[in-house]
């Protein structure tokens, strides 16, 4: 005898299929779509950028726009057909029944109207009631929401809270209504980990108390492994496995899902296990996309005759497990080698000429100066803000090594990677070069310094100019060098295009007509192209779909191993680092916290920051035992940053100090060194952190 | 260099040809574009082709013909002084169109309201990047030459620098082009506000590229889709101004057949029942400034749509 | 025990203006009896039955063929409900056996649950029964056992402590009046991993109480 009723599922897709109307005709953004989503249940569908997930979420309650439209299958809610309704329908049912959550919270949230108003509103003008009870009830929902202080939130506008209690905010405005389907589309990609880790805490609770089907869109398998308890995978526009979340880590059954995790990055505890595989080739964009055969099939291990000719259908391979695949029970992942080729054979270190650090930081201050809105500073006689980005950083990089900086939005990490390379002056502190000093702006400096110091940027769709060819913009460093003689440029150019996995036909390639992916190789080519001795990389991979990031850090390796380039590399996450670099540091507020060995960052003894930033990296396998800590509040000012150690105003472990850590606040913290190279920034002694569990235990 | 099986072909990829004619057909998806196109080509080929579609001569007289409709002899009709409507307003496209007379020998094709908005391109776009890209009081500069530059009106404008120069050919250029600086240059430095922030223009920087290479080769061919808009629009606003100019009398000096004087001088025989001498040069100015608005009007819109 | 730990939140749920063959479509679909009317933000306004729909045959009866089924397909949930003062419901802070108690006194099926009007879940007779099973212990492995005890202060604790005293565990009890004999008491005491024989030696050895009944259940 069972203890829940066997009820029909709260919101049921069969084969749904969105085409957008455009210039060329009908597009087929998703095609084939079935899933059911029973009530009380967490529904993620997962899946890389144009995979049509999104459009899927918006189909449900016919968001889709003016060309969007659905034109197969059926959607039921609650056993209600959504299909074919009108505006006027769809558009009670969604205020009433079916809430949406964006990414973006002020998608959600009016800039110019009080934040209590907007939430009452959504009472009074659904329910009718009246606006003082609207207004106490909404009050009840922040708390519910877990929002510091709620009353006083009502009053504030959404731009006076952070993005953290923003999102708590939309998401409190959707369940005001009780609604029995929620469709949250990339809720906390747009946080910092540590506020996402607590949004996502949110949401479990939620789940528990209110009951409501979710459907969860997410690119992060980390986060669906926290949240979800079913996962549909989407690839190009197809559903191509559905199952419970055990099944799909423990047990994928297709190809494409198999791929996924192994190349997604993990918190392992060696490097090896920390290994990232890519998939070859690359996602068909949605013209190319075959109607009679398997849409994986070109960059599927085992393809066979029959995948190219016959599309598979989405099958249960066992109970509440499907797959879109002819071999699924063949197929063991467990025995799975890398292709020849797939990842690089790293060549071995090369020998360094110089043995001393060939970036040397001493006490680096950046500061900005923030236009004081004061009537003094009018006539130039107020006090000055300043915002202190980068407040006494000190490092060293030993050659040929690689370097992780990792930290949340706000810890100066750009900004310092701005000042090494001269887009930012330091306003103090030193900053040398392989023996030069480098504390100034990229103009004052001498044109070979520039050469031996370059950068890959984050953003592939603007690290290009959009107006010339690939070639010229490779070239263009080499000419401006002078790296070879101006007859050898293009053979260069081309040397540089396979050295970065791409054929010499990318020469006269626009950017427009290339790939996130393979942008960021050009600019990886463009950066390298001078034989710089040092590569900045600011969160080269952040902006990439997870497939191609594995194989874009396994190029930077690559290239590294082989010329013996320095690399610093940026990242706001942890796992992504972990792999990749020799050394890590951790930062917070302008300051390092920690900084060591790689494996040393990972386990025992940490800052508390750093066993902070551990437990919010959401890990994609559940059956992972991570900690649980987390942390109060919001990131400081970097304007007014708190007096003594920053961090003390969110410590967690501030209470393992005599007095509950006064004197975190008063003066700044010593660094403790656990070994050599391995230092922490904290009053706490030695010995307990060193007593510290460690954070990812695999179960 | 560790061998690689793994290179990645570029899918293949349509040829120049293709490309080049996508671009172009742009064009003809918009009903809008299309109209305009063909208004504004219409008189562009007119001028070209003047001598051979007229017998007359623009300033040929004939006091046997005066003020007369339009009749088989003349498609358009005669003014006050017997001149062929038709061939005043044909050769009157060209100088504004067509060609450009500097001096007595020496001419430039392109006419003038092109070359006035070409000037005005060139000193507005390079006053918008610096004031866009290098900020700081070089921006306060230019952005308060411009505001002192506005704050003239248009029309006002043109007639002080007219007057004051004397109305010949090349003088309209300038006085088109000064006229065009302050729009043009807003437009290029805010749209230089917004690439500025692009990566690749860091990249160039990293690079310690020099300000003007950055400003003139990184910078300004991201901003053409919108300057070549507001560049044909502005021809249109030249042309109208032209007419403007010629009507109160400061246009090209006679007898060269300029469509503004045209109207000023046709104007008095409206009521008596001659409205022919200013009908029709109205008609074409109005024509050609609507052309040109309507294909970039329905150019905007198109590469808007698809966004 | 409350209503609202055990009810279903989010009921299916229609407005007035529905036609009955949608609404009948739904009923089908997702396998419910009970479909609550609602308007104006889930603001009840009437239930409908399976019983509801049941049209009587007088009112058929002066209709001919065509006019029978233009008849039906004008009919709307609002024609056929229980209007909403009529229908029994029961708020969320209440007892389980209130709520049986309504459900028996009334005989009906199902009580939407309501919090100022606005429904916020339905329990029905399932749900009961469920909860019935469970009280005892149903569909876990075990030992079941019953006892008759009289109907006096202590006796239930005598058992209980009985149990206790051997260290085992009680892992669901409930109790009722003797059918036929209000002086006595019948308990039905669940223990787990304790073998059938150990515990009705335990239980049987007890003053004034008699073993009705003891099994081992899967």
């Amino acid at each position: 005898m069972t203890t829940h009723r066997m009820q029909s599922p709260v919101l049921k897709l069969e084969d749904v299929a969105i085409s957008y109307e455009t210039r060329y005709g009908d597009i087929e953004a998703v095609r084939s779509v079935s899933f059911e989503v029973p009530r009380a249940t967490t529904f993620g569908i997962v899946g890389e950028s144009g995979c049509g997930k999104s459009t899927v979420a918006f189909g449900i309650v016919d968001f889709l726009g003016a060309n969007g439209k659905i034109v197969g299958g059926s959607i039921k809610f609650q056993g209600r057909e959504l299909v074919g309704r009108s505006q006027a329908e769809l558009r009670k049912l969604r205020g009433d029944q079916i809430s949406m959550v964006y990414q973006d919270p002020m998608q959600a949230l009016n800039p110019s109207v009080r934040i209590g108003e907007q939430l009452a509103e959504v009472l009074t003008v659904h329910r009718g009631i009246s606006k003082d009870e609207a207004w106490q009830k909404s009050i009840d929902m922040l708390q519910r929401v877990y929002m510091p202080d709620a009353a006083n939130v009502m009053g504030r506008y959404p731009h006076q809270i952070s993005g953290g209690q923003q999102q708590r905010v939309v998401i409190a405005m959707a369940l005001l209504n009780n609604p029995a389907l929620l469709i949250m589309d990339e809720p906390t990609t747009a946080l910092d980990v540590t506020v996402e880790a607590a949004v996502l805490d949110l949401i479990e609770d939620l789940k528990r108390d209110f009951e409501t089907a979710i459907v969860y869109i997410t690119h992060n398998l980390g986060v669906v492994a926290r949240v979800c308890n079913y996962v549909g995978v989407m690839y190009a526009g197809e559903m191509v496995e559905t199952a419970a979340i055990e099944d799909v880590y423990g047990k994928p059954q297709h190809p494409y899902t198999q791929g996924l995790m192994r190349c997604v990055p993990k918190l392992g505890t060696t490097k090896e296990s920390s290994r990232l595989y890519p998939i070859r080739g690359r996602v068909p964009a949605p013209k190319d996309r075959p109607k009679g055969a398997c849409i994986f099939a070109p960059r599927c291990d085992y393809v066979t005759d029959k995948c190219q000719n016959e599309r598979p259908l989405l099958r249960e391979i066992r109970p509440k497990h499907s797959a879109r695949c002819f071999y699924s029970e063949q197929i063991d992942a467990g025995t799975w080698q890398p292709p020849k080729g797939l990842v690089p054979e790293l060549a071995s270190e090369v020998e360094q000429e110089r043995q001393e650090p060939i970036l040397q930081i001493k006490g680096l201050k950046t500061y900005y100066e923030q236009e004081s809105k004061s009537m003094l500073s009018l006539v130039g006689m107020g006090e000055k803000q300043y915002v202190k980005a980068v407040d006494g950083i000190s490092l060293q990089v030993p050659p040929g090594k690689t370097l992780g900086v990792v930290g949340e939005s706000g810890c100066g990490k750009s900004t310092l990677a701005k000042t090494i390379i001269g887009l930012e002056t330091p306003s103090n502190g030193s900053a040398e070069f392989l023996g030069f000093d480098i504390a100034q702006g990229v103009s004052e400096r001498d044109q070979q310094l520039i050469q031996e110091l370059q950068m890959v940027f984050q953003n592939p769709d603007s690290t290009m100019n959009p107006s010339y060819s690939v070639g010229h913009q490779i070239s263009r460093p080499l000419q401006r060098f002078k790296t070879v003689p101006s007859n050898q440029v293009r053979e260069e150019v081309i040397r540089l295009l396979h050295a970065v996995r791409l054929d010499g036909s990318y020469y006269d390639r626009l950017p427009r007509q290339l790939s996130g992916g393979e942008k960021q190789r050009v600019g990886i080519a463009r950066a390298f192209a001078s034989r710089p001795d040092l590569v900045l990389c600011d969160e080269p991979v952040s902006a990439l779909d997870v497939s191609v990031q594995a194989a874009v850090l396994n190029l930077l390796l690559e290239i590294q191993r082989e010329h013996g380039t320095t690399m610093l590399f940026i990242a706001h996450d942890l796992s992504v680092v972990r792999f990749f670099s020799d050394y890590v540091a951790v930062m917070y507020l302008g300051h390092i916290v920690e900084m060591g060995p790689a494996e040393a960052i990972y386990a025992p003894p940490y800052h508390p920051y750093t066993e902070a930033l551990l437990s919010a990296v959401p890990i994609p396998d559940p059956t992972v035992a991570q900690k649980h800590i987390r942390l109060e509040g919001t990131v400081p000012s970097a304007m007014h940053p708190p007096s003594g150690c920053t961090f003390h105003t969110r410590c967690p472990r501030r209470a393992m100090l005599p007095d509950g850590g006064k004197i975190c606040e008063t003066q700044e913290p010593p660094w403790r060194y656990n070994t050599e190279e391995h230092r922490i920034y904290c009053h706490i002694p030695l010995e307990e952190l060193r007593e510290m569990e460690p954070v990812v235990t695999t179960g | 260099m560790a061998t690689s099986e793994q290179t990645i072909k570029a899918s293949a990829q349509p040829s120049r040809w293709r490309n080049a004619w996508e671009k172009i057909s742009i064009i003809f998806e918009s009903k809008i574009a299309l109209v305009g196109l063909v208004i504004v080509l219409f008189w562009v080929l007119v001028a070209i082709f003047a001598p051979l579609l007229t017998p007359y001569s623009p300033t040929e007289q004939d006091y046997t013909a005066q003020n007369q409709g339009p009749s088989g002899a003349h498609p358009l009709g005669t003014d006050s002084l017997g001149r062929d409507i038709w061939s005043r307003l044909i050769y009157g496209a060209r100088v504004v169109l067509v060609v450009l007379p500097v001096s007595e020998s020496f001419w430039l094709p392109g006419g003038t309201a092109l070359w006035g908005v070409f000037l005005g391109l060139l000193i507005g776009s390079t006053l918008g990047l610096l004031g866009g890209y290098v900020g700081g009081w070089v921006d306060e500069v230019v952005m308060r030459l411009l505001d002192a530059m506005m704050a003239f009106p248009v029309i006002l404008l043109y007639m002080i620098i007219i007057a004051a120069f004397g109305a010949s050919a090349t003088n309209v250029v300038l006085a088109i082009a000064i006229v065009g600086i302050p729009g043009i240059a807003r437009l290029v430095r805010s749209l230089t506000l917004d690439i500025r922030t692009r990566d690749y223009i860091r990249a160039a920087e990293t690079r310690g590229e020099s300000v003007w290479y950055i400003m003139f080769v990184e910078i300004l061919p991201n901003a053409r889709g919108p300057i070549i808009i507001d560049a044909m629009l502005r021809v249109g606003y030249a042309i109208f101004a032209m007419g403007t100019l010629g009507f109160l009398g400061l246009g090209l000096p006679p007898p060269s057949p300029d469509w503004g004087s045209m109207v000023a001088k046709g104007r008095q025989f409206i009521l008596s029942g001659s409205p022919w001498a200013a009908l029709w040069p109205s008609i074409a100015i109005a024509s050609l400034v609507v052309g040109l608005n309507l294909f970039a009007d329905g150019l905007s819109e198109e590469s808007l749509r698809y966004q | 025990m409350f209503v609202k730990d055990y009810m279903t939140r989010h009921p299916v749920m229609i407005d007035p203006t529905m036609s009955i063959v949608e609404a009948q479509g739904i009923m089908s679909e997702t396998r419910v009896r009970h479909l609550p009317v609602v308007e104006g933000g889930k603001r009840l306004v009437g239930l409908i039955t399976r019983e509801r729909m049941r049209i009587p045959p007088t009112e058929l009866a002066s209709l001919n063929v065509w006019e029978i089924t233009r008849f039906l397909s004008n009919l709307t949930a609002k024609d056929l409900m229980i209007k909403g003062e009529n229908v029994i419901t029961i708020n969320p802070g209440a007892t389980l056996e209130e709520a049986a108690t309504v459900m028996v006194e009334q005989r009906i099926g199902c009580l939407p649950v309501l919090e100022e009007d606005i429904v916020i879940g339905i329990i029905t007779e399932i749900d009961m029964l469920i909860q019935l099973a469970a009280l005892l212990g149903g569909g876990v492995p075990g030992v079941r056992a019953t006892v008759r005890m009289p109907n006096k202060k202590g006796e239930v604790a005598k058992a209980v402590s009985a149990i206790a005293a051997q260290g085992w565990g009680i892992y669901a009890s409930g109790g009722v009046f003797a059918p036929k004999n209000p002086d006595f008491w019948d308990c039905v005491i669940k223990v787990r991993d304790v073998p059938k024989e150990k515990l009705a030696e335990v239980l049987s050895g007890i003053e004034g109480q008699e073993l009705l009944d003891v099994r081992e259940v899967s």
